[in-house]
């Protein structure tokens, strides 16, 4: 399912790894010639490449709707985001001494669904 | 009231501030307590002839038409306006108009004028409008789903115009007309009943009684909406017939002065509303304090008094976040979006963030917190209290059917019942049908549809032979039929009716199947049931039946009801049924997340108090263990008055008491009181509990779904009105609608008002830090004489291109901490802005920022030759046109266009360090105390925001053309990192910080967020401690009470419908209320293993 993703992050990696070393070899052999001359159409051509890449990125990361990222999301709102309020050091600890003492506590479940 | 009046109506001026206190009095209808003849009288009408259609003329040109004047409705350009000029609209439009003033004085003085105070001036115009046009059309949209809810269909009467019945239009009834209604209409006027049969009408729109009331010709009260001879205008008439005197028309019915107050009522201003001044009136503090300085600074410098007015001008321009009221409105756009889906209409987008800052709820009873239909709750027979299952979706527990008893009562109920269930609906569910017939017999036909059957094959079986139906003289209703076994001949009686006159015509009674005499100890205990069901505020009905004997009454024996020839005593009593209108099940759980979330929840309704408090322990408002004056005084067997009134936590106020409150003693039971139930209340009085509340400095909302809500909800700070049941008048006065009526939408509405607020405090933090990496390159343009650093163009592509997207993207930001484990903010405190968050901004990150932006204008500079040393005062030269052979450090010479190539490259590349910088302080702004490795980067709208941000710096540097349209140039990537360790230093400096206010608690921050922590013995303690509501006051002081001594095997018996006292530990009986364990246990358990313990889910 993230398949997509990283397909456009490593495409995205050697495309700018691309982009600027080629700015920086124009720019060397350009130096040798003359100094004061710099390859602005590389420059830019090189830029618009980086800003479409980005830019699709950006596109594919909202519309990725199954991605990793959004599955994580909605895990986390229903479990992880509790352990986040505050007073966390504390509840954590609590935590462990409940799983301790845990025999009762499955209790009232079973009977909320018996009941349902 | 009326000293409430006395002391507001001065400070109102005019008329119309009076007659707004003459509307907040009670109804001055005083003919019901005229005779009829009297009524007659006044009205020259005939009792049987009626008015002559002259006369009726007469009046209708002389009263108007019967029909509610529309609440003035405000133009379509007003509300256009209002968006355009309102609130952070007046910023950007002043901003806007200084642009036009300094391009004017630039024009004035300049052969050349620069056109940028033109551009700017114009953009902010622009996206003013363009905003005003989308929050205008945002509301527009909400507004045309509220018409829709308008009901167009017109009204019939039935009228009696010289002798003759004629059915007219219900707007063209007048004062003094004969009207007749029956079971089904709608009451076109008020009327003075001078003749009913069998006539019930539903007030629960005017008063809030669930139950219909019977109407009939004699004055039984001097309150005009007590007495039964009344009825009202848009009240509906159940069943019977009625014939009545038009006493009120349009306007002036009870109804109609409700209306009236209602749309004469003007809201206040909404909290976010008052936020957005404050920080209006802090931004433009800091703009005029910066504009000042350096006009003062240029001045002394020496600059002209015309250039150092335009650098004034242009300082306090530059403070003002263009983008910032873009991103506001969409910030609320979304929230309102996402309220929407889930069933929570806002009209007014500002009312969005209301609900997060409430901090007391006054909730309506009926149709709001209750189902609006009768329901049996419970039944006693075989000795023993049952309750039935109560829900909406029949979830709850079930009792046990298997008693022979309970067959007898569940007959006799069957058959002595009159409501049927209405034709075509056999597919739908049992409680969603629609019945013929009296609200408490439809309740039992549900009832013993649901658990025995069909009613109608049970009737079929046991034939009808005769019937006398209730009436008040009688107070029962009985019928004979013939029996299931065709063998048996004897006919079956069956009686139901007010238990104690049931009582007295039996003998004996029935025990599991057994018939028993009716000994003394029998007649106590069920004394005691009837009390104790009647102590829950519910309807007790008694049921009995008998088998006629054979001999005395064979088959074919003509039974004479209007002569009664058979026998109506000795019979045998079967049990009782009681019904009451039960609570939505969503409700319990609702209240008590409105509770933890520190919002103080009162009801205010209009029905009686028994009820009324009933309700309100059963859906948590009073919370178990809590206890009224009088609940003392009755246990402590001690009189009312000896009781301190400040031992009881919660408190049970009628109506007529509350007439006689002085406004100091109003506010000292809203604030003594944690726990509150006003019962009986008018609207005005309803409306009089809002002021109260808001006086005490509250943020109220009201829910209700009556016409007798509206006021209140109106006056509230947001009103909550329900989309299915609520009255049209209710829904127009409301501020939000709760599409699906239910009441646990207000904590969604709760939550994402809190998280809109505290995530519109990060959005605005970040707009406001760029300002400053904006307005120093401005400044040292002036102080320092440089070449300027960054100019209006690129200023305008970080404000409206750049930064949007991630400061909208804060919207999706998740919430730090748990925000409905914390108190609702305090308007007076907690503000939207504040100093602190300026600070931060402006004078911390705001500062790294702009540290970032010069570094790379130096190094861009310094590349091309011009040292930072030379730069100092090079301006005039920097600039002057007729100078084309600048000398940089290396003696290069430079033209003037030469040089205005690197200053734009300059500025290009100082506008992507911005960016830059402000990815840092994205990531920054997320959290406000917790370190943005704890909230992790899962907001993917954020992560799309800075792709973009850069993606669109790219393009802006790197497209053709750009060096033409808007000066920006192609950048070399080196300079792309100049600004990328002032990233890291903004990201490490306020993690740092950060770490700082964690580790060192007591900041406003800590002290706002409750630490909810509970001792972890055991869970069971803990479930019941949380579920009834004394949690909020446990967990602050980290004490378990009493209530959580109770064992888990007696709860889990009880909740099984066994029959068990849970005992406290100081001998208490924990609950009177048994259902309302079945109500709402089992939605809450899951909810709290999440909520409070965090434990690994099974």
């Amino acid at each position: 399912l993230s398949l997509p993703l990283s397909v456009s992050l490593a495409l995205s990696v050697s495309l700018s790894a691309v982009a600027d070393p080629s700015a920086e070899d124009g720019k060397k052999e350009k130096k040798e010639v003359d100094p004061f001359v710099y390859d602005y159409h590389s420059l830019r051509i090189c830029g618009l490449v980086f800003g479409v890449v980005l830019f699709a990125l950006g596109i594919l990361l909202i519309l990725s709707k199954s991605s990793y990222f959004s599955r994580k999301c909605r895990c986390s709102s229903n479990q992880e985001k509790k352990p986040k309020a505050p007073g966390d050091e504390e509840a954590t600890a609590e935590t462990l001494i409940v799983s301790k003492a845990k025999e009762p506590e499955p209790e009232p479940e079973p009977e909320a669904k018996a009941e349902n | 009231m009326g000293d409430k009046d006395g002391k507001s109506s001065p400070s109102k001026k005019n008329k119309k501030g009076k007659d707004m206190d003459e509307l907040k009095k009670e109804v001055p209808i005083t003919e019901h307590k005229m005779s009829i003849e009297e009524c007659c009288r006044k009205f020259n009408t005939d009792i049987v002839q009626g008015l002559t259609n002259a006369k009726a003329a007469e009046f209708l040109i002389r009263d108007g038409p019967n029909c509610l004047t529309p609440p003035p409705t405000t133009p379509e350009w007003i509300k256009f306006c209002r968006q355009l000029f309102g609130g952070f609209s007046i910023l950007l439009w002043t901003g806007a108009i200084l642009c036009f003033l300094a391009y004017a004085i630039q024009a004035a003085t300049e052969d050349e004028p620069a056109g940028d105070n033109l551009y700017l001036g114009i953009v902010l115009s622009v996206v003013v409008v363009v905003t005003g046009c989308f929050s205008y059309f945002q509301e527009a949209k909400s507004s045309k789903i509220m018409e829709s809810f308008k009901n167009m269909v017109p009204q019939q009467a039935l009228v009696i115009r010289e002798g003759e019945k004629m059915t007219i239009n219900a707007e063209e009834v007048v004062a003094g007309d004969l009207v007749e209604v029956k079971g089904g209409d709608r009451i076109p006027a008020d009327l003075r009943v001078v003749s009913a049969h069998g006539c019930k009408v539903d007030n629960s729109s005017l008063t809030g009684e669930s139950e219909p009331q019977s109407r009939s010709p004699d004055c039984t009260h001097d309150n005009p909406l007590e007495t039964r001879n009344v009825a009202f205008f848009s009240t509906n008439c159940v069943e019977g017939t009625a014939r009545g005197i038009v006493v009120c028309t349009g306007d002036r019915t009870v109804m109609g002065r409700i209306a009236t107050l209602t749309s004469g009522l003007e809201s206040g201003k909404t909290p976010i509303a008052k936020e957005i001044e404050h920080f209006i009136h802090l931004i433009t503090g800091v703009a005029v304090f910066l504009g000042i300085t350096f006009f003062i600074l240029a001045v002394c410098l020496g600059y002209t008094w015309l250039e150092a007015v335009i650098f004034l001008i242009g300082i306090i321009v530059a403070n003002v976040p263009e983008g910032l009221l873009a991103t506001v409105t969409v910030c609320l756009t979304l929230t309102a979006k996402r309220m929407a889906k889930k069933n929570c209409l806002v009209k007014n987008l500002e009312a969005v963030e209301t609900l997060g800052s409430t901090s007391t709820i006054c909730s309506d009873k009926t149709g709001t917190l209750t189902q609006n239909r009768m329901t049996v709750a419970h039944m006693w027979f075989d000795n023993q209290i049952h309750e039935a299952d109560t829900t909406e979706d029949q979830s709850g527990a079930s009792f046990d059917k298997t008693s022979a008893s309970w067959a007898a009562l569940a007959r006799v109920a069957a058959l002595c019942n009159r409501a049927v269930f209405k034709a075509g609906q056999d597919q739908l569910p049992i409680l969603k049908r629609d019945t013929a017939g009296d609200a408490s017999e439809s309740a039992l036909l549900k009832c013993i549809e649901l658990s025995c059957g069909s009613v109608k094959q049970i009737r079929e079986k046991n034939k009808k032979v005769a019937e006398i139906p209730f009436n008040s003289t009688n107070k029962y209703q009985l019928s004979v039929h013939e029996t299931e076994d065709p063998n048996d001949n004897r006919y079956l009686l069956v009686m139901k009716g007010a238990p104690e006159r049931i009582l007295d015509r039996c003998t004996t009674i029935i025990i599991q199947g057994k018939e028993q005499p009716m000994d003394e100890e029998m007649k106590e205990s069920f004394q005691n049931a009837y009390m104790e069901l009647g102590g829950l505020g519910e309807r007790v009905l008694g049921f009995c039946h008998l088998l006629m004997p054979e001999d005395q009454y064979p088959k074919g024996f003509a039974f004479d009801c209007d002569d009664v020839n058979f026998t109506t005593e000795s019979l045998c009593f079967v049990g009782l049924m009681s019904m009451i209108d039960p609570p939505r099940a969503a409700v319990p759980d609702a209240v008590g997340k409105c509770r933890s979330a520190g919002i103080k929840v009162i009801m205010v309704t209009g029905d009686h108090p028994i009820t009324a408090k009933a309700i309100a322990k059963g859906v948590g408002i009073i919370s178990e263990g809590n206890e009224t004056v009088e609940d003392i005084a009755s246990r402590l067997n001690i009189p009312v008055s000896q009781v301190n009134p400040r031992d009881a936590k919660a408190c049970v106020i009628h109506g007529t008491d509350l007439k006689e409150l002085s406004q100091d003693q109003m506010d000292d039971i809203l604030r003594n009181h944690t726990e509150i139930v006003f019962a009986r209340t008018s609207p005005q009085q309803k409306l009089i509990i809002v002021e109260g509340c808001q006086r005490l400095g509250a943020i109220v909302a009201v829910t209700g779904d009556g016409v007798n809500d509206s006021p209140a909800l109106k006056k509230a700070d947001i009103g909550v009105a329900m989309g299915i049941s609520g009255s049209d008048v209710s829904k127009q006065a409301a501020d939000m609608i709760l599409l699906d009526d239910n009441f646990a939408s207000i904590v969604t509405g709760v939550e994402e008002g809190r998280l809109i607020f505290d995530n519109l405090k990060k959005s605005i933090a970040y707009t406001l830090t760029s300002n400053i990496p904006e307005i120093t390159p401005f400044l040292l343009f002036i102080i320092v004489n440089i070449p300027l650093p960054l100019g209006t163009i690129t200023i305008l592509c970080i404000d409206l291109g750049t930064d949007m997207v991630p400061a909208i993207s804060l919207a999706y930001e998740a919430a730090e901490s748990d925000i409905m484990k914390r108190q609702p903010r305090n308007p007076t405190r907690d503000k939207l802005v504040n100093e602190r968050l300026i600070s931060i901004a402006y004078g911390q990150i705001g500062m790294i920022q702009a540290l970032g932006g010069f570094f790379s204008y130096f190094v861009i500079l310094a590349e091309n030759g011009f040292l930072p040393s030379i730069l100092v005062g090079i301006r005039l030269n920097w600039d002057d046109r007729a100078c084309n052979d600048l000398e940089d450090s290396y003696g290069q010479q430079w033209t003037y266009e030469q040089r205005k190539i690197v200053e734009f490259t300059c500025h290009t590349a100082f506008f992507v360090s911005i960016v830059v910088v402000q990815w840092a302080d994205v990531i920054v702004c997320k959290t406000r105390r917790n370190s943005v490795f704890q909230q992790g980067m899962k907001n993917k709208i954020l992560i799309f925001g800075l792709f973009e941000e850069t993606a669109l710096a790219a393009f802006l540097s790197y497209t053709p053309g750009m060096d033409v349209a808007l000066r920006m140039f192609p950048l070399k990537p080196s300079w792309w990192f100049c600004a990328v360790p002032y990233s890291v230093l903004i990201f490490v400096y306020d993690e740092i910080r950060k770490l700082l206010i964690r580790r060192n608690p007591g900041g406003k921050w800590l002290s706002l967020s409750l630490c909810i922590t509970f001792r972890p013995e055991s869970c069971h303690e803990i479930c019941i401690c949380n579920f009834t509501h004394k949690s909020l006051i446990d967990t602050k002081t980290r004490k378990l009470s009493n209530a959580s001594l109770f064992s888990s095997p007696t709860l889990s018996s009880y909740r099984l419908g066994g029959k068990g006292d849970i005992l406290l530990s100081d001998g208490y009986r924990l609950y009177s209320y048994p259902y309302i364990f079945h109500l709402f246990l089992p939605p809450f358990i899951p909810s709290l293993a999440r909520h409070v313990f965090r434990c690994p889910t099974p």
